[in-house]
């Protein structure tokens, strides 16, 4: 077997794994009581909140970034539990990431969400401007 | 056979000289720039909505009009079908709030629980008609996404609250 084959099978097997730990209706739900009331029934944000659509995978590229869609507001301090939050964040990536995630995506696990939302962030615009400005500069990706 | 072609070339010519043609391009240009611009309205929005798949349209009774209506279990505002909109658009000279509040309701007709999205529609003064407030599942201001005691015309031009509606975005998940 070639080595573009075994890299392709690697590939496919780790998109499979990546859905295989999401159930789509309860992450659809639990997209649309936590988070569509302020990003969109697409991700598409306005009125002043982020874009998810075409976006969100951006973050995915520093360690930083990806820690940043857990401790951001509206994930940290969510009614979802652990799991949960992982999961919908898990499904968003996957629907509204599109050609903006990284290739070879590791989903989030529910221990490194129960971690990383105890220590949920205050002054998120800025941080967040910081976070894409050392993607833009580091080019990690 | 020749009598009926003479009727009806009478009764053509009669029609002619009695309407104006540009009347009717008038009338046909109306309809078909009306028709066009209706999408553009900020109900749009609600109506695209609420009719995306056949999951998200759940059978209906009742009236729409009446705070007992069983989308509005979670409702806390004027009803915008009493306002000159419907459950599920603005009335006209009002934006619908892109940011909203969302909670579900159990739907009389099949027994399924449904997610309602309750956008605010913004621009005019309060609307004063069929007040309405159920609140089921509202918390307490700490948990703002999850409180309907506030104003939500958010992201809209203007943040003048006018009347609410009632969205059906899909059914609610429940485990098997």
């Amino acid at each position: 077997m070639s080595k573009v084959c075994i890299v392709m099978l690697l590939v496919m097997s780790s998109g499979v794994a990546y859905s295989q730990q999401i159930n789509p209706a309860r992450a659809l739900y639990n997209y649309q009581m936590s988070c569509q009331g302020c990003h969109g029934p697409e991700g598409q944000g306005g009125g002043g909140v982020p874009r998810m659509q075409g976006f969100v995978g951006l973050f995915l590229n520093t360690a930083q970034g990806r820690d940043f869609l857990v401790q951001v507001p509206g994930s940290a301090n969510s009614a979802l539990g652990n799991s949960e939050l992982a999961e919908v964040l898990n499904w968003m990536i996957e629907q509204f990431g599109g050609s903006s995630n990284p290739p070879g995506l590791q989903p989030y696990t529910a221990r490194e969400v129960g971690i990383l939302r105890k220590s949920p962030l205050n002054e998120v615009n800025a941080y967040r401007a910081s976070v894409l400005a050392n993607i833009t500069k580091g080019a990690a990706y | 056979m020749k009598l009926f072609d003479q009727f009806v070339e009478q009764r053509s010519r009669k029609i002619a000289q009695a309407s104006s043609r540009r009347g009717v391009l008038k009338r046909l240009g109306s309809f078909m720039a009306g028709a066009a611009a209706f999408p553009v309205l900020p109900v749009a929005r609600a109506a695209n909505a609420d009719t995306t798949s056949a999951d998200k349209v759940p059978s209906e009774s009742g009236d729409p009009a009446s705070c007992d209506y069983w989308r509005y279990c979670a409702i806390d505002g004027y009803l915008c079908d009493c306002c000159g909109g419907s459950y599920n658009a603005c009335p006209p000279g009002t934006e619908m709030s892109p940011i909203t509040w969302i909670g579900t309701c159990l739907n009389p007709v099949d027994g399924r629980s449904y997610v309602i999205s309750y956008n605010d529609c913004c621009g005019k003064t309060s609307c004063g008609s069929c007040l309405c407030m159920r609140d089921e599942g509202d918390r307490p201001l700490y948990r703002v996404d999850k409180a309907n005691d506030l104003n939500w015309c958010l992201g809209t031009e203007s943040s003048v609250y006018h009347c609410s509606t009632a969205i059906v975005v899909g059914l609610a998940y429940e485990d098997s």
